[in-house]
């Protein structure tokens, strides 16, 4: 049983000792922090975003602000997190101290880019029919969205977006670069304090599983409830 | 009622009306038939201003409705629509789908909407479905709830879009049913269709449309039995 108790040591020494378990509490703490402020900052932006690209002039051609709205998605898409995050904290937010406030605000901004596309195709894949046969009746544009296209668009869109809530919370794995201290980095930090890589690494790795896989469940019941009005 | 002068419709280069001029007067019932690409169902789209055109002047009860200056969602409370693919808010119950106009634009209480809908829903037969949504109906429902949601708006005018078009056939019949008894009660109509013998039934004028025009416009009797232009003489001998 010699391989047993020095499992258990290790596991020991990871989490338990001079009470480390609370190091990745606190990460996993920052980094559910900076994920769930980043997908409500997506959440928002990615909508607005999103009617700025569909918004059209009288004649059909696409407006500035759809224009200002690809060149946003086209330099977020174009260019690493990464490097992102290290442009808004040495340049664009040198003055702000606050390392999380500055991961929730680059992920925000990288996230709506993406997010803007994912609404977008919401909203697109509404049968126009539902429009003109909103407008047919009198409501106008505003009403017609608000009240038929919407809630279908949003339905359509509720996979790929709690996918991208996951590729978030995944991604904010890099948020050590800044020196922040969340769940990758304390068992980064653990690995090379403990010379031992195997419990802090797949300790880690096991939390963010568990979380995201109770994440994919709400958000199969979710997605069920919403699609109550499909029922044949 | 509605008057159409010298009325255009481009699609990026495919010129689709070539300059309709037609009067509708209270009360008819129009029927408008031609081969697809003839423009018929623009034409009909144009007249509430879901294609808005490229030139020419339409006229609903004295007002120039293509003025851009004139509030069109005003003007459409009054022009009832339905469509082929029936477009019922499939978000919606079948309720929601018939009361949602008249509340959000603040014409009737909610409980007098729901009222109206019933009754009407009770002229249809079917008042049981109120709770259900779209997609748990036949398409023969679809369209007969689509009439009814236009209804309840009570508009002056009612444009029909090949009502019939998606339906299996047995479906067509109770469709063709509500219109009928509609057209009874005096309603003006404009339909779009292919259903000849509901032309030929129901309808005061038939029209053909052909390559952006109206080449033919008379009285049923007239129209199926003596059809002037050869263009309509030999679109009859194919459809009938």
């Amino acid at each position: 049983m010699d391989w047993l108790d020095s499992v258990l040591d290790k596991a020991y020494a990871a989490f338990i000792a001079e009470n480390r378990w609370q190091l990745y509490v606190k990460g996993f703490g920052i980094t559910m922090e900076v994920a769930v402020f980043a997908a409500l900052i997506g959440i928002v932006l990615g909508t607005i975003v999103a009617f700025m690209k569909l918004s059209t002039k009288r004649n059909g051609k696409p407006t500035i602000f759809a224009h200002i709205a690809n060149i946003y998605i086209d330099i977020i898409r174009g260019t690493p997190s990464v490097l992102q995050l290290l442009i808004m904290w040495f340049i664009v937010l040198q003055n702000c101290k606050n390392g999380v406030l500055v991961a929730c605000i680059t992920f925000g901004i990288n996230s709506g880019a993406y997010v803007s596309e994912i609404m977008r195709a919401g909203i697109l894949a509404v049968d126009k029919g539902q429009m003109e046969a909103g407008r047919s009746l009198g409501l106008s544009h505003f009403q017609t969205m608000r009240y038929v296209v919407i809630p279908q668009a949003f339905k359509n869109a509720l996979p790929p977006l709690g996918n991208e809530f996951i590729v978030l919370i995944k991604e904010t794995a890099i948020v050590g670069y800044v020196g922040l201290s969340d769940l990758t980095r304390v068992a980064n930090q653990m690995t090379s304090k403990l010379y031992e890589a195997f419990m802090p690494l797949i300790g880690s790795a096991v939390v963010y599983f568990t979380v995201i896989k109770i994440l994919t469940v709400l958000l199969a019941k979710l997605e069920r409830r919403l699609r109550k009005s499909d029922n044949r | 009622m509605i008057i159409v002068k010298e009325l255009h419709k481009k699609f990026e280069g495919n010129h689709v009306l070539r300059g309709v001029d037609y009067h509708i007067h209270q009360g008819e019932k129009i029927v408008v038939v031609g081969p697809s690409g003839s423009g018929k169902s623009t034409f009909l789209r144009c007249l509430n201003l879901l294609e808005v055109p490229t030139s020419g002047e339409i006229w609903f009860d004295g007002q120039l409705i293509t003025n851009p200056k004139i509030d069109i969602n005003k003007v459409r409370q009054h022009m009832g629509m339905v469509f082929q693919h029936f477009n019922l808010f499939n978000n919606l119950t079948i309720m929601d789908n018939i009361t949602l106009a008249p509340i959000k634009l603040k014409l009737m209480s909610e409980e007098e909407a729901k009222e109206n809908a019933l009754k009407l829903l009770n002229r249809v037969g079917l008042a049981e479905k109120a709770d259900a949504y779209p997609g748990s109906l036949s398409g023969g429902q679809k369209q007969r709830i689509a009439i009814v949601r236009s209804l309840a708006m009570s508009p002056k005018v009612m444009l029909f879009d090949e009502p019939t078009s998606a339906l299996d056939p047995e479906m067509v019949g109770e469709v063709l049913e509500v219109m009928k008894e509609l057209a009874d009660s005096g309603m003006t109509m404009v339909v779009v269709t292919h259903e000849m013998g509901f032309a030929r039934e129901v309808g005061t004028k038939v029209l053909f449309m052909d390559g952006g025009n109206i080449i033919e416009e008379n009285t049923p009797q007239e129209f199926f039995g003596n059809p002037k232009s050869p263009r309509l003489q030999e679109f009859l001998s194919k459809v009938l």
